[in-house]
């Protein structure tokens, strides 16, 4: 007996020194450190208003998941050898750093017509120094809308300035967007012919709001040449609304859910708690005919 | 009385010692427990990004195993009810273990769901703004309902063993057992009173137990089913799952069978003839079974509906091999096996039954996860590794952790009350061993 007590308390003393030996070095895995690698990346934009702004996003993976990387300084140039400095911004808190250029900005172009632009960031005790670069060409997109006899066309034309002339953009993509409740919908693709010009039918059975209205998109979308570059308006080319939804006062999207639901589930529910009640009741019935038998015994013996 | 006496110390090998294989068993599993609860804390303090579950695959490992739990919870009462409401005369060294299948899995099974939920704190919104209309407050009603009806009737299977414990007077267990039982068997003797009313609640939930068990795991099959998902939106599901249920928990019936048989060596009660009429069951089960999977797949295929013509190609290429072990080898090996008397021997059927377990889980997995990998909508700029789910190792440490409680759970069950109802084995002297 005293052997079979000392084995069992050592027995649990060596559980215990196990499962503590067990999560110390899984806790030591854990806090392993390593010098952060991070992932750069660039993009180039030119809104409706010709607004243009360089996005850069500084983040780096964890666990197979991306991480962003808030409050770095990443630095802006412009120029082959990044002889231009244009800004040193800090990320947000979704590891992006923003920059407008300015309209009024004249930026240094290469042989090609590129704009050069070079992103860095110089890194830290913890993160690692990274740089990315981006040549963009600056691009004109015009969009008209006409309607004929029922038929919606987009007319787009898109050109680049050279030694101040226009030179028309050939065989490049441009996608037609509309704006959907989470993103935006591509509604088609067409290719600039040799005048950078193209004509899209616009389809007829796209919903709009309340009143048809749609807002409409064109874009070089992550084009490799001119990045996104897009021309947006709205018009009244998409199917009204209907915004009417029949009244219900029970129903499966309502509050108050369907009476024959109710019902039913009171049923089942009274039935099964019935029997529950009635199984309960019968073993405090054996208990109570417990004491009684008790009595009847010591009666018995009296 | 001697024999009673072996019968006791037979049934109950725990209760009086503890062997040191009990405490280094208990200690293995013991130590698979922590490891989960490791990977639990990693997951509270980092958030699910720590699983594979992503925006497209949002139920992973942790649904699987829920279902495969309750499935083994339902099966379980489904099974005693059945054998105790029809007096099968084989059933007297079976039932307990299937009634203690029941309530234990019944217990594991909805931590997978805690696992699974991004908002643990916000889990009581489920019962202070519950919506009828919602199948998961269905599985939250059906859930609660049924884990006390399986109480009540584990309990009312119990008694009678608590009794003749109580009554057994060369009893060698602590004094707090001694007590546990005086005031769990109810004053219960045996009077012809006392053994009408038991018998009575006993009939009466037993059928109960059959009713909800079918209720509850349709219940949990119509959160699938009620959804338009590819592969779910089915009107079978719900008596396709109720029969898988059966399969995998007569399945882990035979396992445990075998497992006590060896360990306690309980060849004189648990003979070949049990584990050759279960094993029929399973077989009868998995044809069933095979019969249900084959007409659920073949309608969506003959259907050629878009998403579960995708569905079903998927199947057939990514799940290739889970796909054909889940649904042609789980079904007919076991099938073969027991079909042929010349291959029924205790190890074959154990055998059978343990392909038939993985193989039901596998079909779980492949229920779940290729359905999440196939959305209606295309979502962009997805990164591929976000559509397709692989677990990591805290989903598995916690399966693990899962299947390491069922078996704490069962030996904890074995120090404290028979493995084997000994008032059932007994029924013809019972007045003499509880003298």
């Amino acid at each position: 007996m005293v052997i079979m007590i000392f084995i069992k308390h050592h027995i649990l003393k060596a559980l215990t020194l196990l499962t503590l030996i067990i999560s110390t070095s899984f806790s030591s895995f854990s806090q392993e450190a390593k010098k952060i690698t991070p992932y750069l990346t660039v993009q180039y934009s030119k809104d409706t208003d010709n607004q243009r702004v360089l996005q850069t996003t500084l983040t780096y993976s964890m666990n197979r998941m991306e991480i962003p990387l808030p409050g770095m300084e990443v630095s802006i140039s412009v120029g082959s050898q990044s002889e231009k400095h244009l800004a040193a911004i800090l990320t947000d808190e979704k590891g992006i750093a923003r920059y407008k250029l300015d309209d009024n900005l004249t930026l240094p172009v290469n042989k090609e017509g590129f704009w050069d632009f070079s992103t860095g960031y110089s890194g830290n005790d913890s993160i690692e120094s990274i740089s990315s670069e981006l040549s963009v060409k600056d691009v004109d997109l015009e969009m008209v809308l006409s309607e004929i006899d029922s038929l919606k066309t987009i007319n787009l034309t898109a050109f680049t300035s050279e030694n101040g002339k226009k030179k028309p953009v050939s065989d490049e993509t441009v996608t037609i967007f509309v704006p959907r409740m989470f993103s935006i919908l591509p509604v088609g693709d067409v290719y600039l012919d040799k005048n950078g010009t193209a004509n899209f039918e616009f389809p007829s059975d796209i919903p709009g709001d309340n009143e048809g209205n749609l807002t409409i998109i064109a874009r070089f979308d992550d084009n490799p040449t001119f990045g996104n570059v897009e021309k947006s308006t709205v018009q009244k080319w998409g199917l009204p609304r209907d915004n009417y939804t029949p009244g219900s006062h029970r129903a499966l999207w309502t509050k108050s859910p369907p009476m024959w639901m109710i019902i039913t589930l009171s049923i089942l529910l009274m039935g099964v708690w019935g029997h529950y009640f009635f199984a309960i009741i019968s073993l405090i019935r054996i208990k109570i005919e417990a004491k009684r038998e008790k009595q009847r015994m010591n009666i018995g013996y009296e | 009385m001697e024999a009673d006496k072996k019968l006791l110390k037979d049934l109950t090998p725990e209760l009086e010692k503890t062997s040191i294989k009990w405490y280094l068993t208990f200690f293995l599993f013991f130590v698979l427990f922590v490891a989960g609860i490791y990977g639990l804390i990693l997951q509270i303090e980092k958030g699910h990004i720590v699983t594979g579950m992503r925006d497209n695959v949002v139920w992973g490992f942790y649904i699987v195993n829920f279902i495969f739990f309750m499935g083994l919870s339902y099966s379980g009462a489904l099974i005693s009810g059945v054998l105790h409401l029809f007096h099968t005369g084989w059933r007297k060294p079976v039932i307990r273990m299937a009634e203690l299948i029941t309530i234990i899995s019944l217990i594991i099974g909805p931590f997978f769901i805690f696992f699974c939920i991004g908002r643990l704190d916000r889990l009581y919104f489920l019962f202070i703004h519950p919506r009828i209309q919602s199948p998961i407050t269905w599985d939250v009603i059906a859930i609660c309902t049924d884990l006390v009806g399986c109480f009540i009737y584990l309990y009312l299977s119990f008694v009678e063993d608590f009794a003749i414990l109580r009554d057994y007077a060369d009893l060698n267990v602590a004094p707090w057992k001694k007590k546990l039982y005086r005031i769990l068997s109810l004053g219960y003797t045996g009077t012809d009173i006392q053994k009408k009313l038991l018998s009575r609640a006993r009939m009466i939930m037993a059928a109960m137990v059959i009713a909800i068990a079918i209720i509850v795991y349709s219940v949990l099959a119509w959160i699938f089913g009620v959804t338009l998902q590819p592969g779910w939106h089915s009107t079978i599901f719900g008596p396709y799952f109720v029969i898988a249920a059966v399969f995998s928990g007569t399945g882990l019936l035979i396992i445990l069978m075998w497992i006590f048989r060896k360990i306690y060596h309980l060849e004189e009660y648990i003979t070949k003839r049990h584990f050759v009429n279960v094993g029929v069951l399973l077989m009868i089960i998995a044809a069933f079974y095979g019969y249900f999977t084959f007409s659920d797949y073949l309608t969506k295929w003959y259907g050629s509906i878009k998403m579960d013509s995708i569905l079903i190609d998927k199947l057939f290429s990514d799940y290739y091999s889970l796909f054909i072990f889940a649904n042609y080898i789980g079904i007919l090996l076991p099938c073969i096996i027991i079909a042929f008397p010349r291959f029924r021997s205790i190890r074959n059927i154990t055998i059978a039954a343990i392909i038939a377990i993985l193989a039901l889980w596998v079909n779980r997995y492949i229920i779940v996860i290729p359905t999440l990998e196939t959305p209606f909508l295309p979502i962009q700029d997805t990164r591929p590794d976000w559509i397709k789910y692989t677990p990591t190792w805290i989903e598995w440490a916690l399966t693990v952790a899962g299947v390491s409680v069922f078996a704490m759970l069962f030996m904890l069950v074995s120090k404290i009350a028979p493995i084997i109802s000994i008032s059932e084995m007994q029924e013809k002297d019972k007045s003499e061993i509880l003298k």
